[in-house]
Parts: structure tokens; C-alpha cells; sequence
């Protein structure tokens, strides 16, 4: 069953000066195939994308090889076939839906654009064909949702919008470069579901840069493995997935499958289980909880001069030592909830009760001095980082709050020492944030939320937007530390799988209240509310697949 | 209840222009009464008697008192501001003591004068900044590119009246291209009849031809001058603004579907004018007071003429004037900007 092919490379090389980014690649791409290019951050992933419509970034340079479109190569073509082949023969979907779109145009009006960019036909007629799109993509309502600017939109709402976009002017190739990082589980699936689809139905190529393997084995016919700007491995999934030929495609494998065992009550086989737990959930009478929130609410005014109830009536208790994960999707309160315990946001009522004491509604210049004992690992690294600060000031900047660490010396041996725990090399005390790579800054992140030696700690969604390899080393790291330092922590995620690994028991939040709070065994073998259940499914794990493929062949 | 809740549905129903305007309306009405209160105060804490000041050494007591009565001046400083507010709405700013003019007819006669400059002139610098600053950036390393950094360098250096004096001799003097840089039209013709002030506009109403091609002529040097100041400062905000945004993410993204070059400038431009607004109402209001030595070189009669010419005089009826009508002017054009920007970023809620 020879295919056609429509879109392929023949031993195309770029590169930035006398840096080779991408080195021979050879990718070929046939109707109604599916294939995944998978690959750590900075493998070349998205400049091969970029290649592929013949959009090289500024300072890049094709050095060798070339692109072939429908027996063309790309380089052979002028400027107005080059425009016309994007979007209108080989689309492209980037990541982050809501900055690919124009923030001061009606999104109708921009599908329509690209429409009418490629076909000639009536300002209506376009914005008819756009509308009639977002029906197929499942947006509801799209008459009124065409009106919509991009910031009246969901993330996933405006990932449909950027999908429409890219079908429109039906293309025969479909380029979805990391098109779901950083959407929800739930939603990641939908849109992914229905991109692949639409695609199949039309039997269109599609190409999907991921570096995540779980949709590699969900939704790809071939794989291709990149590192360093070579593809290193190209493979069918299933021959793929049953044992990679090279020794990063079995890394890179295994890593994806992390997932220790579940933590399951108390000494359970693994060696490397979390130090065990007095049963928080009752009133055990040595110890009382470390932490006690009780019907925390948090309102926010809306725009409609409504309220938005962001934290409604949560209650939740962590015991010494124990970690709880806060499990939901974005906009169900649980970044809120973790800031209100930290004291970033002031609660509107109820009380959290830490080491016996009140927290919740103490004044700010009071609870200063509870700000060493409890700290937070910001959500995006590089954000909360001072960018003009080295690496060493911002380990020690929270030292202030430490009477016992006063002189340089001490400061200076804490930071080292911080730098030993997250496993960074005592170098980078002197880089900027801008200099660590995305895990580096993760660890820095968490260094600085550790010097203070804090009792408890808030982790918020650690291991999101990090490549497989890394996210896998930094629960490693996370776990070691919990053993290490005996730390309570609270971990605010959506990624279930990390959660499996490090925390004794999980809380799901939704629309801000907790529908679902359990030991992390029963909510992964039992979960009891609908919606869990909905959480689990939508995780795209690698074995099931492998299973499926199982059943297929006996 | 539901009262409340049909006015709310009926401002929601309305075009988002409109409720933009509705809204931002009223507040020019407690934002000029301030100004005309600062005014008068401000008046009041200049040092010296005006009563004194009007009516030099040689004023009897009784005099004196006379003045104070008819100037009002010899109430409380509430009934005082009373008199001087309903004056105002009748539109008696006073006599000034330097022109023996009522204010109101000296600001009428000149201040059309300066707007008809300035506004030329910031068109001038709008087609002159915002087209190269695009150019430039679409197209770097260009020459126009290359020529508009060295611009925009000298253009923040050079004097107004300098660059007035080097096009005078260029092309009066040297050339003879240029008309003679006195008045605002040729002193054969008589100035079209009174309907915007604007020379220019009122000729071509009059169906005046020659007066309008003499009012234009003599637009022509003083425009230019300003312009070439200004659209250096605008040209620098334009490039930072436009090339922002055209080097995001969702330019890219219109490049990737295919979108042709001229629509995907335009979208880029579309999102960089809020900056852009903000500066142009910024210089047309600094422009009023800054064109003065401008205004001064043309002999052209303007605003900022009247207005040094009170300063020196101590024409205070004559000052007050003048603050109160650059304050006014000021305020509507802040008032056009605010409503502008909130009609081009639809991210503005109303």
C-alpha cells in the first residue's frame, strides 16, 4: 500500500551561522499518515516545522537538502507560491492558541482572512465558510463565538479557533508544533481527538511535534525521534513502543513510563516509598495535623460586577510529613487556594490553622514571621526569578526572614548547601536565571523556597511545560527531598502521573470546592466521583496502547 | 430591580463606540470646572494689587475702592469666584489691558490661527513618522531604514527655530520658491469671512481660490518646520510600538497561514496605534504652547504669541484667558485620545 507522499525532506541541513540546527533530515509525510516527531527541547523540532513551510527564522540558512511539496522543492519557488503553499497546502498549528491570534480582530474575522487569503471569494462568503468550520471543531454556538475577540476565549476554545484556521483553506498537510502544551489533560484530548480526525476524514498528512510520548502512542502511525537536530530514530509506533532501536529512543521510553509504583499505605514493596504518614485524616493522638484549613473561601469580583467564587468552602488537613496533591484543571481555584495558604491572597472567610496556631486572618506584619516556615515554588520559574539577580541572591534573598543565618559566610555555605540539595553544581551560584535551562530554573525556583528550611511547602504545578527526561528527574528530586528533610507539602498539579509517585493522598477541586479526597491508591484504583474518573481518562498513558496493540495481535 | 436591570441591558445593547463616549463624557464637565477654578486661583496668588497694578502710582483712594467695587474685588474670594464664573459663561473674560481688546475676541482671532498650524502640522508628522517607521521595520537594514535611525538622532537635536531660519534662507531668500514668512496670508487679500478661522478651510467654503492658495503658501515653511522637529520623536515611538508587535507571535502566525505581507502590516499596525494615539495627543497639545517661537519667526499671530506677550505686559486678563482656552483645548484632545483608545483595543471593558 504505497501512499502518496505529500510533504518530505531529502537530507535537509540548516543552520545559524556556523551552527548546525538541523543535520540530513529526512522525514517523508503521505496522505492520511500520521507521524509524531518527538524530541527534548532544543532538538529542532520547530525549526524543522518552520522548514517545512519554508519560514526559517531570522539568522537561520539552509545549508543542504530541501523541502519537496507535490514534487517541488521548496526553494524553487517564489515568494507568491511560497504564501500560497502556507496555509493553503501545508498549515501550521503553534503552541499557545491565544498568542497566535490577533487580540484586536474578531476571530471569525481571521479565519475568514486566511480563507479569502488563499480563495477568491466574498468577504460573507469566507466568514460564512469560517463559521461553518467552527462547527466542525466543535465550538458551540459559533455564530456569536466568530464575534469573540481572543481574550473573551478559553485556551482550549482558541486552540480550536487556531485548528479552524489552519483548515480553512483545506490544506493537504496539517503541522501541529507542541499545539496542546500547556492546555488541560481533558481538553488536551478533545482537541487532539478532533484534530486527528478531521485529518483522517479529509486524509490529510499530519505531522505532530510533541515531547510527549503518551500522544505519540495515542494518536501516530510512525514516530520519529530528534535530538541534536538529527533524527536519530524513525520507526512505527507499535515496533516503536515495543523496543526502541537506539539508546536514547529506550531513555527517553523509559522515562515517559516513569511512574513508580503507587504509593500504597504504609511499606509497600519499594525501598524508595515516602517516609510514612500518621493517619491525617482522623485525630491520631500523637500528632496533631501540621496543617488545618477550614471552609476557605476566596471571591473574586468579576467583570460583570458578579462574584466569581474562586475558593468556595474548602477544607483540607495535612498531616506532618505528608504530602497532599491538589488535583484539577486550570480555573478550578487551586493555584487560588495554594496562594491563600502562603498569605499571597487574604481569604474572605474561614481559618487556617498551621502548627496549632491561626494563619489565615492574621495581620500581614504578624504572619511575617511564619513566612520562614512556610513557603511557595512558583508555577513559572523564569517569571518569578529577578532577572538581574544571580543565582546565589536569590537563594539567599529569603534569608532574610532567618535570624539564625546573619553573616555572609553562614548565607554563603546555606546557599551552597541549597544548591547540593536540588542537585545543581555550585558553578551556577554566580549565572543569571537566564542562563539555566528550564529544569535548572525549576530547581533554583525550589532552592529559594527551601533555604529558609521550611516546614511546609506549596509546589505549584512543578513539573508543567518540562520535557520528559527532566520532569521525570525533578519528581525524582522532589521525592528525595520530602525523604531527606521530612517535608509537609501541598503539590498543585493537573499531571495525575506525577502525582502517583510523591503524594499520600489527593484532593480533586473543581469550580472551587473539593468533590473528592482520598489516599492516592484508592483515588487511582477507586475513584469515587465522576469527574476523577473523567481526570484519569484523560490521561494519555503509554501502556495502553501497548496493551491495546497486545490484545490486537493475539 | 428591574429597572436597574433593563438600563444595564439597554447600555449593553449599545454600539461599544457609543458607550465609550457616553461614559467618558461627563467627566469633562467636573475636569473644566476645576480648571477654571485653578485659574482664578492661581490669578488671585500672583503677587501685587491687580486693582494697583491697573490703576498705577497716581490712583486716589477712592479710586481705588471704585475698581474694587466694579472688579468685585471687594467681597469674600467665594463671591469673587461666583462673579468671575458667571462672566465666564457669558463669555467676558475681561478686557486686556495691553490690546484694549476684549479677551474673548483676541483669543478667537488668534487662536484659529494656531490650531490651523498645528494641526497641519501634525499631519504632516503623522505621513511623515508613522509610513517610515513601518517601512523601516518591515524592511531593516534598508536604506530607509538606515536614514531614519540617523533622522531620528538629529531630529531630537535640532532647534525649531533654527530649522525655521535654514528654510527660510533656503527657500525664501536663496531660492525665492517660498512666499515671505509674514502673516498667515498675503496683506493684498483680505482673510476669507469667519466660519471654522481656519484660513485655509474658510476660503475654499467662500469658494475664495486665491485667497486659499496664498493662506496655503504661507502654511507651507511653518508646517514644514514643525513637522520635521516633531516626527522624530513619533517615528522612534512608532518603530518601538509597530516593531513589537511585529515581531509577536501572532504576525508569525499570519505569515504561516499565508496571509499576504500588505494585510499582515496592517494588523500590526492596527495593534500598535494605542501607543501611537497617546504620543500624537500628547504633541498636539505640547505643540499649542511650542510653536510659539515658531509662530514668532512667521510673524504668524498665534496663541503662544498672545500669550508671551501677556507674560511680559503682566496682562493677567489677558493670561487668564490664555490658560483657560490651552487647558480646554488640552482637555479634548486628552478626551479624543481616551475615547480613540478604547475604541481600538477591544480589550478595554465599558
Amino acid at each position: 500500500m504505497s501512499k502518496k507522499v505529500l510533504l518530505e525532506t531529502r537530507d535537509l541541513s540548516v543552520a545559524f551561522g556556523d551552527k548546525l540546527a538541523l543535520d540530513r533530515v529526512n522525514i517523508a509525510l503521505a496522505e492520511n499518515e500520521v507521524v509524531g516527531i518527538v524530541g527534548e527541547t532544543g532538538a529542532g523540532k520547530s525549526l524543522l516545522a518552520r522548514s517545512l513551510i519554508g519560514l526559517l527564522p531570522p539568522g537561520a540558512e539552509r545549508t543542504n537538502g530541501d523541502v519537496w511539496s507535490d514534487g517541488r522543492a521548496l526553494s524553487t519557488m517564489s515568494p507568491a507560491e511560497l504564501r500560497n503553499l502556507r496555509g493553503g497546502v501545508v498549515s501550521l498549528i503553534g503552541t499557545n492558541a491565544k498568542a497566535l491570534l490577533d487580540p484586536v480582530q474578531p476571530v471569525g474575522e481571521q479565519v475568514a482572512t486566511v480563507l479569502r487569503s488563499h480563495r477568491r471569494l466574498s468577504h460573507r462568503a469566507a466568514r460564512q465558510a469560517a463559521v461553518k468550520l467552527f462547527r466542525q471543531v466543535g465550538i458551540t454556538d459559533p455564530e456569536s463565538r466568530a464575534t469573540a475577540y481572543p481574550h473573551q476565549l478559553s485556551g482550549g476554545m482558541a486552540q480550536r479557533i487556531v485548528i479552524a484556521m489552519a483548515l480553512v483553506a483545506g490544506p493537504k498537510v496539517v503541522l501541529a508544533d507542541d499545539a496542546t502544551l500547556g492546555l488541560d489533560a481533558t481538553i488536551q484530548v478533545q482537541v487532539l481527538d478532533l484534530l486527528v480526525e478531521r485529518c483522517r476524514t479529509e486524509g490529510l498528512g499530519t505531522l505532530i511535534i510533541t515531547h510527549d510520548l503518551g500522544i505519540v502512542s495515542q494518536y501516530c502511525d510512525r514516530v520519529a525521534i530528534m535530538k541534536g537536530g538529527q533524527i536519530v530514530e524513525q520507526n512505527d509506533v507499535s515496533a516503536f513502543l515495543a523496543g526502541p532501536q537506539t539508546s536514547y529512543g529506550q531513555e527517553l521510553l523509559k522515562a515517559a513510563k516513569v511512574r513508580p509504583t503507587l504509593i500504597k499505605g504504609d511499606g509497600d514493596g519499594d525501598g524508595e516509598t515516602l517516609p510514612k504518614v500518621g493517619d491525617g485524616t482522623r485525630t491520631g493522638p500523637k500528632s496533631s495535623p501540621l496543617l488545618q484549613i477550614r471552609d476557605m473561601v476566596k471571591h473574586f469580583r468579576g467583570r460583570d460586577g458578579g462574584v466569581v467564587k474562586a475558593v468556595d468552602e474548602i477544607s483540607i488537613e495535612i498531616g506532618r510529613g505528608e504530602t497532599l496533591a491538589l488535583v484539577g484543571e486550570s480555573g478550578s481555584g487551586k493555584t487560588t487556594a495554594g496562594q491563600c495558604i502562603v498569605r499571597l491572597l487574604d481569604i474572605n472567610c474561614g481559618e487556617i490553622v498551621f502548627d496549632g496556631k491561626e494563619i489565615g486572618n492574621l495581620p500581614a506584619s504578624e504572619f511575617r514571621a511564619m513566612r520562614k516556615r512556610i513557603q511557595m515554588v512558583f508555577q513559572e520559574p523564569y517569571v518569578a526569578l529577578n532577572p538581574r539577580w544571580r543565582v546565589e541572591d536569590l537563594i539567599s534573598e529569603p534569608l532574610s526572614l532567618d535570624e539564625t543565618v546573619r553573616s555572609a559566610a553562614d548565607r554563603r555555605s546555606r546557599v551552597l548547601e541549597m544548591l547540593e540539595a536540588v542537585r545543581l553544581p555550585k558553578t551556577l551560584a554566580k549565572v543569571f536565571p537566564h542562563e539555566l535551562t528550564a529544569g535548572e530554573q525549576k530547581r533554583v525556583g525550589m532552592a529559594r523556597a527551601l533555604a529558609t528550611r521550611p516546614d511546609f511547602v506549596v509546589f505549584d504545578e512543578p513539573t508543567t511545560a518540562l520535557d520528559i527526561r527532566v520532569r521525570a528527574q525533578i519528581i525524582d528530586l522532589i521525592r528525595t527531598l520530602q525523604r531527606e528533610m521530612g517535608l509537609s507539602a501541598l503539590f498543585i498539579t493537573h499531571d495525575l502521573n506525577s502525582v502517583r509517585s510523591l503524594a499520600h493522598r489527593v484532593a480533586v477541586m473543581r469550580y472551587g470546592k473539593i468533590v473528592e479526597t482520598g489516599d492516592t491508591s484508592t483515588i487511582f484504583e477507586r475513584p469515587g466521583h465522576d469527574y476523577t474518573r473523567m481526570l484519569l481518562d484523560a490521561e494519555l498513558p503509554i501502556e495502553r496502547v501497548a496493551e491495546k496493540d497486545l490484545m490486537g495481535a493475539i | 430591580m428591574g429597572f436597574s436591570m433593563t438600563i444595564s441591558d439597554t447600555w449593553h445593547r449599545l454600539p461599544r463606540p457609543v458607550r465609550i463616549v457616553l461614559a467618558r463624557l461627563p467627566l469633562l464637565v467636573p475636569q473644566m470646572l476645576g480648571v477654571i477654578f485653578v485659574t482664578f486661583i492661581l490669578v488671585r496668588l500672583l503677587p501685587g494689587d491687580p486693582v494697583l497694578l491697573m490703576l498705577g502710582n497716581m490712583a486716589t483712594e477712592e479710586s481705588i475702592a471704585t475698581l474694587r467695587e466694579q472688579l468685585g474685588l471687594d467681597g469674600s474670594i467665594w463671591s469673587q469666584f461666583l462673579v468671575y464664573f458667571q462672566n465666564l459663561i457669558q463669555g467676558d473674560l475681561g478686557v486686556s489691558m495691553f490690546t484694549s481688546n476684549p479677551v474673548i475676541k483676541d483669543l478667537l482671532e488668534r487662536a484659529p490661527a494656531t490650531l490651523e498650524l498645528i494641526t497641519y502640522a501634525m499631519i504632516l508628522t503623522l505621513l511623515i513618522a508613522v509610513p517610515t517607521a513601518i517601512y523601516a521595520t518591515v524592511r531593516p537594514k534598508s536604506i530607509v531604514d538606515r536614514a531614519s535611525r540617523v533622522y531620528g538622532l538629529a531630529a531630537g537635536s535640532l532647534p525649531d527655530f533654527w530649522v525655521a531660519l535654514l528654510l527660510i534662507f533656503i527657500f525664501f531668500t536663496t531660492f525665492g520658491i517660498a512666499v515671505a514668512p509674514f502673516g498667515r496670508i498675503d496683506p493684498m487679500l483680505s482673510a476669507p469671512e469667519f466660519v471654522t478661522g481656519f484660513y485655509t478651510l474658510d476660503a475654499l467654503l467662500a469658494g475664495d481660490l486665491q485667497a486659499f492658495l496664498s493662506a496655503g503658501s504661507r502654511l507651507l515653511l511653518p508646517v514644514i518646520t514643525l513637522a520635521i522637529v516633531n516626527s522624530g520623536a513619533l517615528m522612534k515611538m512608532t518603530s518601538s510600538a509597530f516593531g513589537e508587535i511585529w515581531h509577536s507571535d501572532f504576525i508569525q502566525h499570519q505569515r504561516a497561514s499565508g496571509v499576504p505581507e500588505r494585510k499582515i502590516i496592517r494588523a500590526a499596525l492596527r495593534n500598535s496605534l494605542p501607543p501611537l494615539i497617546t504620543l500624537t495627543g500628547f504633541l498636539f497639545g505640547f505643540l499649542l504652547g511650542a510653536a510659539v517661537l515658531v509662530e514668532t519667526i512667521f510673524s504668524w499671530g498665534g496663541l503662544g504669541q498672545y500669550a508671551v506677550m501677556a507674560v511680559i505686559n503682566s496682562d493677567y486678563p489677558a493670561l487668564q484667558g490664555f490658560v483657560l482656552v490651552a487647558a480646554a483645548f488640552i482637555l479634548i484632545v486628552y478626551l479624543i485620545v481616551d475615547v480613540l483608545y478604547e475604541i481600538v483595543d477591544p480589550r478595554i471593558e465599558v
